[in-house]
């Protein structure tokens, strides 16, 4: 066992652990600690897919929570406006498919939720209780969202075309702030601050290794939130190692000369981006579904910020040493979150952690540049590279002595 | 219309490009045109493919402007802005206005590109903190002090502030350690940003804080105190012609931001130091070798470009509550100002804030629904962002080619 296979051993632990621990792990904080773990996934993909669009390909966009947000707020309209219904309301704009009504409900907006009921709850008043509706299911949902986010990953990778460096950065805040702005204000569709509800990821329950978990239990979204990162890993891995990640990492460092070289830039530049939005779009819809709230704050530049320092932290070249960046800070956020005092002085950690967080970020930057972790895997696995090239330099140092 | 500039702007590209000519502009003249006078323009433009000038930048702009304005006008004849005329002339005063104080603001971050080849995304949090000392110089420590002194102490402050930071964190990039200055760049300055916006909270708390008023207009009446037609005024508001009211402390921003301005042209056109920063850049090196040092010129531009966003915020802290967070919308907006102005240039940032601030003065007082136009003010400056990134993506008076570290952007 050499040095090298340290990375892929201690990955492969990490995996083991993290399948095995919501089984072992009994304590009172449980639901707690499960909760930082799921919240520490969604972000350890955004991190990740971020590393790859920024890190490997160079595109330095700060629109990826907007591409969350596309995700959730896709899934959310899905399951809010769109019913099944086996009788016909006469009432909603409904389209028939075989026995059953697609329902559609218009939007009433916030205000009016106690005063005026949208078309289905009238209907279903006048059922009284003799017909049941079924919603969408919720993976259709997510799969919604996450094709909604690649559409919009497309559109925005072929606006960003001809930018670059500062001005992609400042376009995709654009895109972002926009967006955000206009779920705030259409507020009779996405009801605005007061944010959309969203149904459990699972509201029927699910029997899993043989045990039956209610809807509220944080065991099936954990799974499918580690489900969905280790495929993502795997994809941007896959990505990484083909040729595809060659040309992008090409783009980055030069992109006329891998134009020369014949590189379709376009093309490479395009896919980069929807791949990670739809990585971050699904990522968002199956978070919206799990805290079962969605709100334009979500998609606010604060978010971005932890994103990009994650990915910053733990290393941005990696997509692994972001997405272990990205749960180590998730939980060291979390763990700060308590006050405590200096004499007179009450520190209060919940603002201060932030101020923290943003000096390592910087110091970080400053210092190293690829982020704390990603040097420490290049260690074990290109640390035998330079032992083995002052070797071969001393080896032929010496034959060159006997040599002459 | 739209149909036609779109059309006009990819198809006149591929025209120019098949010609081999220079296809820098043709994209906003050919949507412009195409938008103003539909395939009677495009068609002789295709065919002849002239030379791109300043007439066929202009004048197709301006008539694609006056079509949008008039298709307006005709849509919806009811609107406020389209009946009622001193409606309209007090939105156009603000606009102005406010877009003088926008682009005082965005003058601080175009300097800082043009010399270090950086957006820095930390302009919003100098302003921010310009804002807050002066609050606490004049309201809270010191109250009934002078208020100058306290932007003085605002300028002072954010001036050690920027420079520092820049020696501290910025001076890799000079030394072509860092493999992409420009993204390295744009990253640790939002990190700053994060710090500084958390370090306020932190120790001012989230609670929004005013300052009061600078100073009371003396009391006007003119031509007569009967028939004040011509001007009046009281302790907080100016009104002119009895149609165009101007509040106190907007109307004194926006009059501190032009003085400013002024002098800041004279210490950049007239000293050897504002030689030496304008130098450095239009060419790094060749003013490195007339005996510049660079390396000063770059802190002294970081420290100066936050000290003018932090002037901008002592200025406007008698106008708007303020907050810790107050700075991420004025810092997209003076993006989205250096942008349609061009990168780098401190005219166009001038140009560009005027723009902006009657866009958005159009915006909130044109759009139907007077709740959603006031949702959305934070996104007519990204459509404004979207359009220039898209038409023209050097803005209005951009240098093709910028010197320094950035070279291409």
């Amino acid at each position: 066992m050499s040095r090298q296979h340290a990375p892929q051993l201690a990955g492969l632990v990490l995996v083991a652990f993290f399948a095995i621990f919501p089984f072992v792990y009994s304590a009172n904080d449980y639901p707690y600690i499960m909760h930082l773990l799921i919240t520490g996934f969604f972000y350890a993909i955004l991190a990740s897919s971020w590393s790859m669009l920024a890190g490997y390909a160079g595109q330095f966009s700060f629109g990826h929570m907007g591409f969350t947000g596309i995700g959730a707020y896709t899934t959310a309209l899905f399951c809010h406006y769109i019913y099944i219904s086996p009788e016909a309301t006469n009432l909603c704009t409904e389209y028939a498919i075989g026995g059953q009504f697609l329902v559609f409900v218009n939007p009433i907006g916030v205000t009016s939720s106690t005063l005026t009921q949208d078309c289905l709850r009238e209907a279903l008043a006048l059922w009284d209780g003799k017909v049941q509706v079924t919603p969408m299911p919720v993976w259709l949902g997510i799969s919604l969202g996450t094709i909604m986010g690649g559409v919009f990953g497309l559109l925005i990778g072929f606006l960003v075309l001809p930018l670059r460096a500062a001005y992609l950065a400042l376009f995709t805040l654009g895109f972002s702030e926009i967006l955000r702005a206009a779920i705030s204000a259409e507020i009779a569709i996405t009801r605005g601050q007061a944010g959309i509800e969203l149904p459990y990821l699972f509201d029927q329950g699910i029997t899993l290794f043989g045990r039956e978990f209610d809807k509220t239990d944080k065991l099936p979204p954990y799974f499918v939130m580690f489900g969905l990162l280790l495929t993502c890993l795997a994809i941007l891995t896959w990505l990484a190692r083909s040729k595809f990640g060659l040309f992008v990492r090409a783009l980055r460092e030069d992109q006329d000369a891998a134009a020369a070289l014949g590189v379709n830039t376009t093309r490479y530049k395009v896919m980069v981006f929807v791949i990670t939005s739809m990585m971050a779009a699904a990522a968002g819809a199956v978070m919206a579904h799990y805290i079962r709230i969605i709100t334009p704050n979500n998609l606010m530049i604060l978010q971005m910020s932890l994103v990009v320092a994650m990915a910053v932290i733990g290393g941005v070249e990696n997509v692994f040493a972001a997405a272990i960046g990205a749960i180590i800070i998730e939980f060291t956020l979390e763990l700060l979150r308590n006050s405590f005092e200096i004499g007179p002085v009450v520190v209060d950690m919940t603002i201060w952690r932030l101020v923290i967080f943003g000096i390592i970020l910087m110091v970080t930057l400053r210092f190293s540049r690829n982020g704390i972790i990603s040097p420490l895997i290049n260690y074990f696995l290109r640390g035998h590279v330079a032992k083995e090239t002052v070797a071969k330099r001393v080896a032929g140092g010496k034959s060159s002595e006997t040599s002459s | 219309m739209i149909l036609w500039g779109v059309v006009g702007g990819l198809v006149t590209r591929r025209i120019y490009l098949h010609k081999d000519l220079d296809t820098s502009n043709s994209v906003f003249v050919g949507s412009m045109l195409g938008a103003a006078t539909g395939p009677v323009g495009l068609a002789p433009l295709w065919i002849k493919t002239p030379e791109v000038n300043k007439h066929l930048m202009v004048w197709p702009a301006v008539g694609a402007v006056t079509l949008i304005a008039f298709a307006f006008a005709f849509a919806d004849p009811s609107n406020n802005c389209v009946s009622n005329g001193s409606f309209v002339a007090s939105q156009i005063t603000n606009g102005i206005i406010l877009g003088i104080i926008y682009g005082f603001m965005a003058l601080g971050l175009t300097l800082i590109f043009s010399i270090l080849g950086v957006v820095s995304f930390a302009h919003g949090e100098f302003y921010m903190i310009g804002g807050m000392v002066t609050y606490f110089v004049t309201s809270v420590w010191f109250p009934g002090i002078y208020p100058v002194v306290g932007i003085f102490a605002a300028c002072l402050v954010t001036f050690a502030l920027g420079a520092a930071f820049e020696r501290m964190f910025l001076t890799p990039m000079y030394e072509g350690k860092i493999e992409r200055p420009v993204e390295y760049g744009i990253l640790v300055t939002f990190g700053l940003a994060f710090t500084l916006q958390y370090f306020i909270q932190a120790t001012v708390g989230a609670n929004p804080v005013k300052a009061r008023r600078f100073f009371d207009f003396p009391r006007l009446r003119l031509p007569s105190a009967e028939d004040p037609w011509l001007i009046k005024t009281s302790r907080g508001n100016m009104e002119l012609f009895d149609t165009v009211s101007i509040s106190n402390p907007r109307f004194v921003a926006a009059v501190a931001c032009v003085l400013v301005l002024l002098s800041l042209l004279y210490f950049l056109h007239r000293t050897w130091t504002g030689k030496a920063l304008r130098a450095v850049s239009l060419d790094r090196e060749a003013a490195a070798i007339a005996g510049i040092n660079p390396d000063r010129m770059n802190m002294l531009a970081f420290a100066l470009g936050g000290m003018i966003a932090a002037l901008a915020g002592a200025l406007l802290v008698q106008a708007f509550s303020w907050l810790p967070q107050v700075g991420a919308i004025p810092a997209m907006r003076s993006f989205v100002i250096i942008v349609l102005g061009g990168l780098g240039s401190l005219p166009g940032a001038f140009i560009g804030g005027i723009i902006v601030g009657l866009v958005e003065a159009a915006g909130t007082g044109c759009v139907p629904d007077a709740q959603k136009a006031a949702s959305y003010i934070p996104a007519y400056g990204m459509i404004v962002l979207t359009l220039t990134l898209l038409l023209r993506p050097t803005g209005l008076l951009g240098r093709r080619f910028s010197g320094g570290a950035h070279g291409k952007f």
